[in-house]
């Protein structure tokens, strides 16, 4: 392919001259043998009329896209891709993938414009050079992915699949790794396609069961492969599991939601956890079980919804410590402004407090946890403003609260009260009218 | 032709004893009667390529036609067909016929002996060939290397050796041109020589057109330059090395043409110039009438640019004829002309960023406004021609298609990889093409000595304000018509040292009207707005040089008023506005009590 450009020979120059004999600075300034950061935008100053004419024309390709003038880009796109012809391969490189980047984004919004446009972009983009190849093949299928062209997609990445070119092979890695997933996700397409058509038609048809164990394997193995490396791949294995679910393969998937959830070589994902406690709860599994799901998950994400359930599983447990526990969580939840006004957890809360109330030394524990909280937790919760917003936008939040009040600070007066703002709002009243008079 | 390279070689054949030699397609002496070959080869009878060099002094010589590749041909007979065809298109843009066959013709001819090209019995390239005809072991490798001259092989093997010797290229002295040394000597033709031969030429024979048209002829693509090898006859075939010759990847600067004809000038000797006279179209007063009606001034400030001229001395031709004793610079007619226009300004105007506006403000009332000439009428309508042409230039640039049809391949080995690039940039244009339905190519614009047009016409720039009056800035003093305004500013006129312009330092303590001024001539000359700048200095020189001025009469006082400078209090004042590099002109007539008061006056009047 382009190989022999590589060995970039230095361009003689005859026409060069140089009309500056004002600045000396460009004059010193030979060109580097190392790539610049952004050779694209060179500086103006040692641009000839090809390079002038090229960067000019990518200006106003830029603006007009910027003001959403697609037509305009388009005009302007007819005179710019004269730059691929570039010796410098410096400015040539760059702007294969400015053409191809910029050439769909034109013709998504171009009126006019068809499949077949994308479709020879793409292709030619893609073998312009290698340095994108991959990349491109992957969002060529995204883009026929979008288009339903579920096939096409697939054939496109199962090329690039076996695409290979020396080093640059591996420099790619990752751009191979990520066209194995998306085929992968794309035989469980293709397979739930096909366990629509035959749960509708005849149940027990072995052969579209046949055609369906085909493509599960072929993505069981794409997928499988995906999941070794460390990385989020939270669609890829909701559908692998899904699939693993329906073979009732339950060990594998166990395995690998247990893999994605605990591999310290994973980045942290709270996710993981989720969809590992969300299997365990539709295996049935034991209560234990799900609330170690659920500690770790506690620990990651304090305001995670599943944070009710792990409550109330707390609080459903024998132990006493459980319902310190639970406390602990309902308020490390209610440290987020989000969960403020959710009446559940407020609810909650106030269960978990009447049954600590069963406990001797309650108050101790109540007054331990709200120590640390005690500077900064009322005037997130317990002023005047919640108490009128509370009672109109919902009453009943507004009694748990005013309960709660009472229990959670019982040392210092509380400006939570719908009597004291509405006594006030009358005193002020008061006062107005008595300044009127 | 076998013949006369056999005719030496005597010696019988070691088989019949035959002398009758014959030369085989691979270059090996074969006896003709018993088709012996012999270990002799051609490349002995270097002595008859010393005898051949000789035919390089006829450029159109004996061609051997050579399979696929046509004609043997010289660099500089593939420029000469691009100067040819400069010179018609120039032709057919209405220039005088003597431009091409008595001007144009003698200079290449002379600029071909000059550089040893032709017409000499030493052409440039046979020298090298010695060093390699005698053979000494001591030459050094690159030497070696640079000597594969496509001429020291025998035509009928040039094809397979030059080609062994990883050299390639359709005309058969490319590598001549691409040493360093002869690179160094520049002596040797490029794309950018041709404009300035063009250039000689056209100031030789006095043509009404200037280097900045020439130019811009040049970027419009009515004169061929970029891709101009497109254009040579079929059977020379641009290919290889060539490419580094007659590919252009822009088109040279003012500034570059020029000094390459300064240099063409010296290196040929030239004698003078014709004369640039009065009537000629080259003097700036006649020039300065055309960029006046260009840029919508009024018609009445000619005269007063004329009278400029006198008074600077610039009347005088031999200022502007080229002559190696007396004046040996080559004037930029162009930047000078717009210079003088500029001064004119500055004189009428101030151009302070003050007094034109105070003069203009005064002149919104009058009854006959229709007819007066406002300067911040023509300011507005020329900044909105101005913002309109620079747009549709900058549109025309970004849509310059460069990148030719035909191609030339540097080496065999890029040829595979630059077709493909370019069918994928055909493809993809293609694409858009057929997106935007939109032709491609640059919209053709009819050649125009003006970048402006003015009147009623459907898409002019604007109003005409040819016809309009000076009446209300010019006023009647001693009998002498001179113009209202009695201040004139200049920046530090003394030369520096340095070859550098500090137009980039001033610049920020510019009174913006002048800078607006400087980039409007410069956006019409497509030069930087320095090289304006040393123009509007190098009249301003001329003004207050005292040396020159001493020469005058007092006849001149009338015009000298116009120049008449402010009290030192005056200065001091406006030295606080302006950057104390602004100097106002010192007093030095008997008008300038008078001119002094009058602007103190006024300075008053405007305080108030």
């Amino acid at each position: 392919m382009d190989d022999f450009n590589r060995e970039l020979e230095p361009h003689i120059d005859l026409e060069n001259d140089s009309d500056s004999s004002e600045d000396n600075s460009s004059k010193g300034g030979k060109k580097s043998k190392f790539p610049l950061v952004k050779p694209i935008y060179g500086d103006q100053t040692q641009q000839n009329g090809f390079r002038r004419t090229t960067s000019m024309c990518r200006e106003r390709i830029r603006e007009a896209m910027l003001h959403h003038r697609w037509e305009e880009a388009a005009e302007y796109m007819v005179y710019y891709p004269q730059i691929l012809e570039d010796r410098n391969l410096f400015t040539a490189q760059p702007s294969k993938e400015f053409i191809w980047r910029t050439a769909t984004e034109i013709f998504h919004h171009h009126l006019n414009s068809t499949m077949e446009d994308y479709n020879t972009i793409y292709e030619r983009m893609k073998h312009s050079g290698f340095r994108h190849y991959l990349m491109i093949s992957l969002e060529h299928s995204f883009h026929l992915l979008l288009h339903q062209q579920i096939e096409d997609a697939k054939r496109h990445l199962a090329s690039a699949e076996s695409w290979r070119h020396g080093k640059e092979t591996a420099a790619q890695i990752q751009n191979i790794k990520l066209i194995q997933a998306y085929r992968g996700l794309l035989d469980y397409i293709i397979w739930c396609v096909k366990k629509s058509t035959r749960s509708s038609s005849d149940y027990y048809e072995s052969d579209s069961s046949q055609t369906m164990q085909n493509y599960f394997r072929q993505a069981s193995v794409n997928l499988e492969e995906i999941l070794k490396n460390p990385g989020v791949w939270d669609s890829f294995i909701l559908r692998y599991v899904e699939m693993l679910e329906f073979y009732e393969h339950h060990k594998e998937a166990l395995q690998v939601l247990n893999d994605y959830a605990y591999d310290s070589n994973f980045p942290p994902n709270p996710n993981a956890h989720v969809y590992l406690y969300q299997y365990l709860k539709r295996q049935g599994a034991s209560e234990k079980r799900l609330m170690k799901v659920l500690k770790v998950l506690h620990a990651l994400v304090p305001s995670h919804e599943l944070m009710l359930e792990y409550s109330s599983l707390l609080l459903q447990s024998e132990k006493q410590s459980d319902t310190t526990k639970a406390l602990g969580v309902v308020l490390e939840m209610l440290d987020f402004n989000c969960w403020g006004s959710n009446l559940e957890v407020w609810m909650r809360l106030k269960a978990v407090i009447q049954k600590l109330q069963n406990q001797v030394d309650w108050e101790n524990i109540v007054g331990e946890k709200m120590a640390e909280r005690k500077d900064w937790w009322f005037a997130l919760h317990f002023t005047s403003f919640h108490a009128t917003e509370d009672s109109k936008e919902n009453p009943e939040l507004f009694e748990v609260k005013a309960s709660l009040t009472k229990i959670l600070c019982p040392d210092r007066p509380l400006k939570y009260s719908l009597n004291g703002s509405q006594v006030k709002g009358k005193a002020e009243t008061k006062k107005r009218k008595g300044r009127r008079y | 032709m076998d013949d006369e390279h056999t005719a030496e070689y005597t010696v019988p054949c070691a088989q019949c004893s035959a002398v009758d030699w014959g030369i085989s397609d691979e270059g090996r002496f074969y006896c003709r009667s018993c088709h012996n070959v012999i270990e002799r080869t051609r490349e002995v009878v270097d002595l008859s390529f010393l005898k051949l060099s000789s035919r390089v002094s006829t450029i159109r010589g004996p061609r051997k036609k050579q399979a696929e590749r046509g004609h043997v041909w010289m660099v500089c007979e593939g420029f000469q067909f691009i100067l040819k065809n400069q010179a018609d298109a120039l032709l057919e843009l209405g220039v005088s016929p003597q431009f091409k066959d008595d001007v144009l013709c003698p200079l290449w001819r002379c600029y071909l002996q000059k550089s040893r090209q032709a017409y000499t019995h030493d052409p440039v390239r046979s020298c090298k060939f010695r060093v390699r005809a005698v053979g000494s072991d001591s030459e050094s490798a690159s030497e070696a290397i640079s000597c594969t001259d496509g001429e020291s092989n025998p035509a009928s093997t040039a094809g397979s050796n030059t080609e062994n010797s990883g050299f390639w290229s359709g005309s058969s002295d490319t590598l001549t041109y691409l040493s360093a040394r002869k690179k160094r000597s520049q002596s040797l033709l490029s794309m950018k020589k041709t404009l300035a031969l063009i250039y000689l030429a056209l100031v030789w024979s006095r043509e009404a057109l200037t280097l900045s048209d020439l130019l811009r002829l040049v970027n419009e693509g009515h004169i061929p330059y970029l891709n101009a090898y497109e254009q040579l006859p079929e059977e020379m075939k641009v290919t290889g090395k060539d490419s580094l010759i007659f590919i252009v990847e822009t088109v040279p600067s003012h500034h570059a043409v020029h000094k390459e004809a300064e240099t063409i000038i010296q290196f040929l000797q030239l004698p003078a110039f014709p004369p640039v006279s009065r009537q000629t179209l080259l003097h700036p007063a006649l020039l300065s009438l055309r960029y006046l009606s260009d840029v919508n001034l009024p018609d009445e400030l000619h005269p007063w640019v004329c009278r400029l001229l006198e008074h600077t001395g610039m009347m005088d031709q031999t200022l502007h004829t080229f002559d190696p004793h007396n004046h040996p610079t080559l004037p930029r007619y162009d930047l000078q002309a717009a210079a003088l226009i500029i001064v004119t300004l500055k004189l009428f105007f101030c151009l302070d960023d003050m007094t034109e506006w105070h003069l203009s403000n005064d002149l919104g009332r009058p009854k006959d406004s229709g007819k007066v000439f406002n300067l911040r009428r023509w300011y507005k309508v020329m900044e909105a021609a101005l913002i309109q042409a620079q747009e549709r230039r900058d549109q025309n640039v970004s849509r310059k298609q460069w990148k030719s049809k035909k191609q030339i391949y540097p080496n065999k080995k890029e040829k595979c990889s630059m077709i493909k690039k370019k069918r994928i940039a055909e493809q993809v244009q293609l694409c858009f093409e057929k997106l935007t339905s939109c032709p491609s190519g640059l919209q053709d614009v009819g050649p125009s000595s003006f970048i402006f047009c003015w009147g009623d016409e459907e898409k002019s720039d604007g109003p005409s304000l040819h016809h309009m009056k000076l009446d209300e800035v010019v006023t009647r003093r001693c009998d002498f018509l001179t113009p209202l305004n009695d201040m004139y500013w200049h920046p530090a006129l003394r030369r520096c040292l340095c070859y550098n312009s500090h137009y980039k330092e001033v610049e920020a303590t510019l009174p913006r009207s002048f800078i607006w001024l400087l980039q409007l001539f410069a956006f019409m000359f497509d030069v930087k707005p320095f090289c304006l700048y040393e123009e509007v200095l190098s009249v301003e020189r001329r003004i207050f040089d005292t040396r020159l001025y001493r020469g005058k009469s007092k006849a001149d006082a009338g015009a000298s008023a116009e120049a008449a400078g402010a009290s030192p209090e005056a200065q001091a004042s406006l030295n606080t506005r302006t950057s104390p590099r602004m100097t106002r002109t010192s007093p030095r007539t008997a008008e300038v009590s008078l001119g002094t008061r009058a602007s103190r006056r006024k300075r008053q009047r405007s305080r108030s």
